[in-house]
């Protein structure tokens, strides 16, 4: 056996036992460096014979790629357990929260309000907005609650001093004056939904608040009945509290609505069985509604023989608290971290 | 309303007693069961006894034995309550009776003498809290009966919570007209039998003040006061009224079982037999029932003699002519007021009694004879005394009942089902509305309302009678939509705002519209700032909430104290919502301007924290990086931030916030001096403003082709005046360049002393070449010339 095939069958031992890229650059050195048998080998093709020199510069060559294709392998081999080891030195405890992200959260009454919003947004609704300072016509002489009305005493509606005195300028009680300024501003038919905050002269209580939140809605057309009063509430029952909720209405009195009605829903946490959420009744009261009263169709300048229509109206804080067993009115103005920071 | 089952019993038989569903009936005719209370007796084995002799004990001296007669002949009870003699009627728990749950009454020995069973006081058997004496019962009760059977045991008690508008289901009576419609039955309205009646009225009535309706009188003569029937005045306890003396008894009795409220006065009392009703005078006064004097005025009704008033007129007698116990003759007052009159006097007063929540809801002006009759037939019977012959009753305008026309085709256009002709006529007249349905054959229904009804005086009203009797729940459901509903551009893009805002870390909160004074001032505002136009609320729950609110900064200050104090150490708040301005609404004129802000307020730390949850702490620069943010996001136009010299604001950390030219509100940080005022150390940023600008809608935005070609950048060093911003070295920077400019950056700032350096980078690209060295070599002079030139900064090592 010659030196060249001596050194090709001993390479891949070498090879193998470099145990470090250092090493085997030092190997590489030693088997195809300046120095090496192949280098030598290469320098003194010169010197034979002419017709010798094909074959032995093939061999040579031959050895020589098999030996590279050997180092490179071993190089990638290396190379995977060197970036291994170092892999393992770089390994943190992922469960150690090094950054913290600081994304802040929605109010819950927002929510309820937009989500209360968009299941009637989905029936084709509007959303309306108007002024909370309001004259006393819109809040209550367009919605035909005549000036004897006890709502309209200081001890239930908030006045405020601005303009002519002669036009009773107050914080709005009910969203319902901008369904007024929206029937005097639009034709029928008219399909929209009243979310904002209103006004009581209310001492702060577990469930009562001098500042609240209502989204109301009202729906004129030239074909609306009762029958569509209640399919809407019920779609509204079965969307914001789930399906299988049911719903009654029971007949009840507001100047605005005729006939009126309050709605009640089975209790989504108990199915109407009787709990802590429903005082064991099996039914939440959920909010005011009727047909609309045809002395606010005057008031806003419709014609009450030709069009027809419902409005409802509920509690935001009241819907927030039934849904999610909040257990005073109080922790939705406190803005208390520990509060906001269970809804986002 | 309270109504007890066993009473109602006496108008009406009903064809059940199950709880749950009379009280879904109720509910479903419009009354809603707010409570439901089962009384059961709490006793057994007690019965009717007379005490016939009253004796000293022989050997104790705080208790008597007495003989009483249980029904099987005297028996020896020894009993330590006094306020009894020989002949009293008194309910015995006889040996083997139970009071209470478990309280068993034996035969005892009391000091040698033995007790068969006890006397018992109203508290013993359940029934009050009377435990001063035992219960002297009405001499007429059969004795040895069950004392059980004269108190109407075991019972349901529901209560009602009667609507405003239905005045006349505020009694046993209307109650039992809503029952017998509901279950078609018959039901009975009381009709008196005044029996023997003697003399003649002598009594003049002048209605002087046509707030009075109707004025009835009935007089009984020779009555003795003392306590009602026991039967009576159990029933006005189940009604939650207090029995007072039978005359009293009687007057409520009257009231809760036909919805009238009567009067009675001393007829004695009453001067020259002359009644006027007319309005007080100014400074008149009256003392009433209660031991009120009463500062009177002309919006006052009065019940007079001639000489002075004797009663608020539906709202509360005079205790001067007050029935008492030495009362022989009483006067009946029954009469009709205006509603919105007694309402506002007992408002007035403070006196809101059983009797002004009817008539200020509308009592039926033709009730008054019946119930003056009922009334007098009562006291002849509980009181002793004749009636006296004869009825006053001054009825100036009668009121008959209301006639209608109710189309059929209205009734299916509001409640969309089907009635007939037939059907609506016949629930109507289940309700006692009189119908008339045979006219000719057309849609239309004659109806005339029982006077009863002051809230049915239209059409509508009677389509709501139908189809509360049909029965909200057999309705059938249909879903209406609307055909282009949606959010409009702003709505959405104010949730887009919101969520801006979540996404640098504030969390969304809602303060109180309220405002006062004294947090304007801790907020350091000049009284000529736009914020001090306040507007006054004129009757506030609270002097903290005397005002509207001009800006959201102190609730959100409020805000941030409330969570510092409850731990926290990083509080940021935006809230977006309403301020007042004591202007005109430019939109809507009339109501005050009243405009939307987005407002925020961050102390402590911000940003992501480190492990220990520490970020960089709050300063000016989390408000501009929240500006920024918006403004990227919200897709806003040209903005600009000019550091100003604010209200409230630390002088040299805070600024304008400018967008296309127009100043829309303010970002800095408090004034120390303020922070202290509201409690805070430490930076606290706020910012303040305008909504509608934010959210506007934007327009179409248009799409800007990406160049293909690389960017050059190169870097300037100005020395640059302490008071000069960067932001103007940017401006200048930017406009110089022209169109090749992609942008310009602050990289750098240098302080050192009272010299500050600014470093900008600025990077150009071409969109249709690769820029030459010359491209960049004019750009860069341009860029230093115009900097130079308009802001006094001198290029570094230039």
């Amino acid at each position: 056996m010659d030196e060249l095939q001596q050194i090709a069958q001993g390479a891949p031992a070498l090879i193998g036992a470099a145990q470090s890229l250092e090493e085997l650059k030092a190997v590489e050195t030693e088997l195809l460096g300046k120095n090496s048998v192949i280098a030598q080998k290469r320098r003194g093709l010169g010197a034979l014979d002419p017709a010798d020199r094909p074959t032995v510069g093939a061999k040579i060559n031959e050895v020589f790629t098999a030996i590279q294709a050997n180092l490179s392998d071993r190089q990638r081999q290396l190379e995977i357990i060197e970036e291994n080891a170092l892999l393992v030195g770089d390994r943190v405890d992922v469960t150690v929260p090094h950054v913290r992200s600081q994304f802040g959260t929605q109010h819950i009454l927002t929510t309820v309000m937009d989500e209360v919003s968009d299941i009637f947004v989905s029936l084709g609704y509007r959303v309306a907005a108007g002024p909370e300072i309001e004259t006393a016509w819109y809040n209550f002489d367009a919605l035909n609650t005549p000036s004897s009305h006890p709502a309209r005493a200081e001890s239930d509606t908030l006045y405020v001093d601005f303009g002519d005195p002669a036009d009773e300028m107050l914080l709005r009680t009910q969203t319902s004056p901008v369904q007024a300024r929206y029937m005097q501003q639009h034709e029928p038919p008219v399909h929209v939904v009243v979310p904002g905050r209103v006004f009581r002269s209310d001492s702060l209580d577990a469930t009562h608040s001098p500042v609240f939140h209502q989204v109301e809605g009202l729906v004129v057309d030239t074909d609306i009945t009762f029958a569509d009063l209640k399919g809407t509430l019920e779609y509204f029952a079965r969307t914001f509290f789930g399906a299988g909720r049911v719903i009654k209405l029971i007949p009840h009195f507001f100047p605005f609505t005729e006939p009126s009605a309050e709605m009640h829903v089975s209790c989504f946490a108990c199915d109407g069985s009787g709990c802590r959420v429903c005082s064991n009744s099996g039914w939440i009261e959920l909010m005011g509604c009727g047909m609309v009263d045809p002395n606010v169709f005057e008031a806003v300048g419709y014609d009450p023989s030709k069009v027809s229509g419902f409005a409802f109206g509920m509690g935001v804080e009241r819907l927030a608290m039934v849904r999610h067993g909040i257990t005073h009115i109080k922790h939705f103005f406190e803005n208390d971290l520990r509060v906001l920071g269970q809804f986002v | 309303m309270k109504v007890s089952l066993n009473w109602l019993g006496e108008y009406i038989d009903l064809p059940t007693s199950d709880v749950t569903e009379l009280t879904n009936i109720f509910a479903n005719l419009g009354h809603e069961v707010e409570g439901v209370e089962v009384l059961e007796p709490q006793f057994r084995d007690v019965v009717i006894g007379k005490v016939l002799t009253v004796q000293p004990h022989p050997d104790a001296d705080k208790v008597r034995l007495c003989s009483v007669d249980t029904g099987n002949g005297p028996t020896d009870i020894i009993c330590g309550a006094w306020n009894f003699e020989a002949g009293a009627t008194v309910p015995v728990a006889v040996p083997g009776a139970v009071l209470g749950e478990d309280f068993l009454i034996t035969k005892r020995d009391i000091r040698g003498v033995t007790s068969n069973g006890m006397i018992c006081s109203a508290k013993e058997l359940g029934l009050g809290d009377d435990a001063d004496g035992i219960m002297v019962l009405a001499d007429d009760l059969p004795i040895g009966t069950p004392f059980v059977d004269h108190i109407e045991l075991p019972d349901v008690v529901f209560d009602l919570a009667i609507t405003p508008n239905r005045p006349d289901a505020m009694s046993m009576v209307g109650l039992a007209r809503e029952l017998a419609a509901h279950f078609e039955i018959t039901y009975r309205v009381p009709s008196p039998e005044l029996g023997v009646t003697a003399g003649e009225m002598d009594l003049r009535v002048d209605i002087e003040d046509d707030r009075c309706r109707r004025f009835v009188a009935r007089e009984v003569r020779g009555v003795e006061v003392r306590s009602a029937p026991l039967w009576m005045a159990q029933r006005l306890v189940k009604a939650g009224v207090r029995s007072i003396s039978n005359i009293v008894d009687i007057s409520n009795y009257v009231m809760l079982e036909l919805g009238q409220p009567t009067h009675a006065f001393d007829r004695d009392k009453v001067a020259d037999g002359h009644i006027v009703v007319r309005a007080a005078t100014e400074g008149e006064t009256l003392v009433t029932l209660d031991g009120v004097q009463r500062q009177l005025t002309p919006e006052d009704l009065l019940v007079a003699d001639i000489e002075r008033g004797s009663s608020l007129a539906g709202t509360m007698g005079g205790l001067d002519s007050e029935v008492s116990e030495s009362t022989t003759n009483v006067l009946i007052e029954c009469a009709s007021w205006d509603p919105p009159t007694v309402m506002r006097m007992s408002r007035r007063h403070g006196l809101r009694s059983e009797a002004s929540a009817r008539f200020e809801r509308g009592v039926d002006p033709n009730l008054p004879p019946l119930a003056a009759d009922r009334m007098a037939e009562m006291i002849a019977a509980h009181a002793g005394g004749f009636i006296v012959a004869g009825m006053v009753d001054n009825y100036p305008v009668p009121i008959e009942p209301h006639r209608l026309r109710l189309a059929v085709s209205e009734v299916h256009r509001i409640l969309g089902i089907p009635l007939s002709k037939s059907e609506v006529a016949g629930l109507l007249a289940r309700l006692n509305f009189a119908v008339s349905a045979d006219g000719k054959g057309d849609d239309d229904i004659d109806v005339a309302v029982p006077t009863n009804r002051p809230d049915v005086t239209r059409p509508i009203d009677l389509i709501e009678e139908v189809a509360r009797l049909h029965g909200f729940d057999n309705f059938p459901s249909r879903v209406p939509t609307g055909g282009n509903g949606g959010l409009s551009v702003e709505q959405m893009r104010l949730r887009s705002l919101r969520w801006v805002a979540r996404g640098a870390g504030f969390s969304e909160a809602h303060t109180s519209t309220f405002s006062s004074h004294a947090d304007l001032a801790m907020l350091g505002l000049p009284l000529d700032d736009y914020r001090s136009q306040t507007i006054e609320v004129k009757n506030p729950l609270r002097d903290e909430e005397s005002i509207m609110r001009t800006t959201l900064i102190p609730g959100l200050l409020g805000s941030a104290r409330f969570n510092l104090a409850h731990g926290a150490d990083s509080v940021a708040l935006f809230e977006t919502g309403k301020v007042f301005f004591n202007q005109e609404s430019p939109e809507l004129g009339t109501v005050p301007d009243q405009p939307d802000v987005f407002s925020f307020v961050a102390v402590g730390s911000s940003g992501p924290g480190d492990v220990a949850g520490l970020g960089r702490p709050v300063d000016v620069f989390r408000g501009m990086a929240l500006w920024r943010s918006i403004v990227d996001q919200m897709g806003l136009g040209s903005s600009e931030i000019r550091q100003a010299e604010l209200p409230g604001l630390h002088p040299g950390r805070g600024a304008r916030v400018v967008l296309d030219g127009a100043s829309i509100g303010q970002i800095g940080e408090l004034h120390p001096a303020v922070a202290r005022a509201f409690d805070l150390t430490g930076r606290v940023l706020v910012g303040e403003l305008d909504l509608n600008p934010l959210v506007a809608d934007p327009g179409l935005l248009s799409f800007v082709e990406p160049s293909v070609f690389p960017p050059s950048e190169f870097d300037l060093s100005f020395d640059v005046g302490l008071t000069t911003p960067a932001a103007a070295l940017l401006s200048e920077a930017s406009n110089a360049g022209g169109d090749l400019v992609e942008s310009v950056e602050v990289f750098d700032e240098f302080l050192r002393g009272d010299a500050k350096a600014i470093g900008l980078r600025v990077t150009i690209r071409a969109s249709d070449r690769t820029l030459t060295a010359d491209d960049v070599a004019d750009v860069r002079t341009r860029v230093i010339r115009a900097v130079t030139d308009k802001t006094g900064a001198k290029l570094r090592g230039g």
